[in-house]
């Protein structure tokens, strides 16, 4: 087996008195499409945050191609290979795709004001094979944000892409999508997978979405993790039933 | 094409000293230009979300820096320009990452204590600043054992400055480094999820920014041959606000638009001195009332720039 590429490892985070995240410990497989599910408010969001650098963890750590990376700043997550979607659309919105894209690629090769000291530069993969990929190849001048929602949701896709990451956090990236929209996204996010080699974690409301892409799931419940396992296994969980699905829950 | 008129206009401006004739033209035309560098310093940083009101103090410490290098240090005048500028650049890349840290209204009190402190520097070490009585026997500038004696001279020495740091905001404005600036400051978030360090980043303008108020301040110096603490307080942070906000902050072309309309203001005014305040109030009120991108966005669209 190979070594994980994520590693979440007992951790919590409190916000006062509330427990947001309480002892959840899961892996990412190089190559693996993990989804986490559970109802509002379930921690979802904060895990990200969490695992992405914007929040300290309470307590516990996460490491990333075996380094630990417990409370760095999102920056550094970022350089070290993990990219992020966000639940709201975050674009440059006055921009076209193309100086969009050209950002994300810059803000990655220039962190900082010193890269060009540095003898290697950070490589980012190339914009107009990007915008192919993504189907946004004939908007590339378009200003973003006069795009349609579920193509700035692309868009933003097309931003985490472009730093070049082993690893994207999507967070609810089929949220707001119409029907065909959200078969497009979970065909996307399989690409993303089998054709660029970037590992997926995925936290989705969608169900059928989420059972059918994931490799595995998590599932959350008051910042607790009450289930762990392929879809089937989730889908049969008692615990998992009662306390999220209702038993009148019908999966696709 | 309005654009290339402004720029015309400007020009000809420029030029109208020398028409004139008049050396009290000159002293206001040669006083535009020494504020050039200082409101574009500022405006940078008003471009990446952060109002400093540390750039009188900066502007200052350029002043006093190159002064006494060539006073004490014998220094030729044109390295301690470019040294004594450096100055107040060293000072923001040392507070900076703690003022950085701290965004809107408190970042501006921050900046604000910061330039009362080094003012109140100024005025109580007095036997390096020359305090309230002033720092006197400030040489003449020389460059290539050219001695600077007439303000026309200075005029073309500001106009030089002035011009050189205009094109090095708009290469800035216009290079990837102006994107990641925007980016940073459109959407945090984002732009650090992508690896982008916005400390070090928002660091690096402000040093730029008070390289550039630390010209302006050495020029400055060496034009007037006396200094002291009193330009260097709070009526200059006024001065500076409104000449962005008259200019218009969306572009590098509006605060110089800015500084060439508001430097002579106090001497058309003259007469009315007790009214400058109320008259600048009544001027910020009216823009930000009716032209909140400054005079600049009659120029302009805003997106795009000059
Ligand atoms: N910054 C914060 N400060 C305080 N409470 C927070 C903060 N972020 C999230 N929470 C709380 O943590 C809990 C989990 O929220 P969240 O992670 O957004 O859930 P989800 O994404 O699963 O819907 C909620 O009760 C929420 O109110
Ligand atoms: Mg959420």
């Amino acid at each position: 087996m190979t070594a994980p590429l994520l590693v979440v490892d007992s951790l919590t985070r409190r916000f006062g008195g509330l427990v947001a995240a309480s002892d959840v410990s899961f892996t990412v497989a190089p190559g693996e499409i993990f989804g986490i599910i559970g109802p509002n408010g379930a921690g979802k969001t904060t895990l990200f945050n969490v695992i992405a650098g914007h929040y300290r963890p309470t307590a516990g750590r996460v490491s990333f191609e075996g380094k630990d990376i417990s409370g760095h700043a999102a920056d550094e997550v970022g350089r070290r290979g993990i990219a992020r979607t966000f639940q709201a659309v975050h674009i440059f919105k006055n921009e076209t795709v193309r100086a969009n894209l050209h950002r994300a690629a810059v803000l990655a090769r220039r962190h900082n004001p010193l890269t060009w000291l540095s003898r290697r530069p950070h490589a980012t993969p190339d914009l107009e094979g990007t915008a192919a990929f993504l189907g946004l190849d004939m908007l590339l001048d378009n200003v973003a944000g006069s795009l349609a929602y579920g193509l700035q949701k692309t868009v933003g896709v097309g931003l985490a892409m472009m730093v070049g990451p082993k690893l994207m956090l999507m967070d609810e990236p089929a949220a707001g999508l119409n029907p065909s929209e959200k078969i497009a996204a979970a065909a996307l996010i399989r690409r993303l997978r089998d054709e660029r080699g970037i590992s997926v974690l995925l936290v989705e409301h969608d169900m059928p979405l989420v059972m059918g892409i994931c490799d595995r799931i998590l599932v959350l419940n008051q910042g607790m993790p009450i289930a762990l396992g392929t879809p089937a296994d989730v889908k049969s969980d008692k615990s998992v039933i009662d306390a999220y699905l209702g038993e009148d829950y019908e999966f696709a | 094409m309005k654009v290339r008129a402004v720029y015309a206009l400007i020009l000809l401006l420029a030029a109208l000293p020398w028409f004139i004739g008049s050396r009290y033209i000159f002293h206001i035309a040669t006083m535009i230009t020494i504020m050039i560098p200082l409101v574009l310093g500022m405006h940078l940083m008003v471009r990446i979300g952060q109002l400093s009101l540390a750039h009188p103090a900066f502007w200052g410490l350029g002043a006093y820096a190159s002064a006494l290098l060539t006073m004490r240090l014998g220094m030729p005048p044109l390295l301690s320009l470019l040294v004594g500028a450096a100055v107040p650049s060293l000072v923001a890349l040392a507070v900076g990452p703690i003022f950085l840290r701290i965004k809107g209204v408190f970042f501006v009190l921050l900046t604000f204590a910061f330039g009362e402190i080094v003012d109140l520097i100024f005025q109580e070490w007095t036997g390096l600043f020359g305090g309230n009585s002033g720092l006197y026997g400030i040489p003449k500038f020389s460059i290539l054992g050219l001695r600077l004696t007439q303000i026309p001279h200075y005029y073309v020495l500001g106009l030089i400055a002035a011009i050189l740091v205009y094109l090095l905001m708009r290469a800035i404005e216009r290079s990837d480094v102006g994107a990641i600036l925007e980016s940073l400051n459109e959407d945090e978030m984002l732009s650090r999820s992508m690896g982008a360090n916005a400390l070090a980043w928002r660091v690096a303008a402000f040093v730029v920014s008070a390289f550039a108020a630390g010209i302006s301040g050495g020029i400055y110096a060496f034009y007037i041959g006396f200094l002291s603490p009193d330009p260097f307080g709070f009526q200059t942070i006024v001065d500076l606000i409104v000449m962005v906000t008259v200019g218009g902050a969306g572009s590098v072309l509006g605060p110089v638009l800015g500084a060439i309309v508001t430097v002579p203001l106090p001497e058309l005014l003259r007469d009315a001195r007790e009214y400058q305040l109320m008259i600048y109030g009544v001027c910020l009120i009216g823009f930000m009332k009716f032209a909140k991108q400054g005079l600049i966005s009659f120029i302009v669209d805003k997106r795009r720039g000059a």
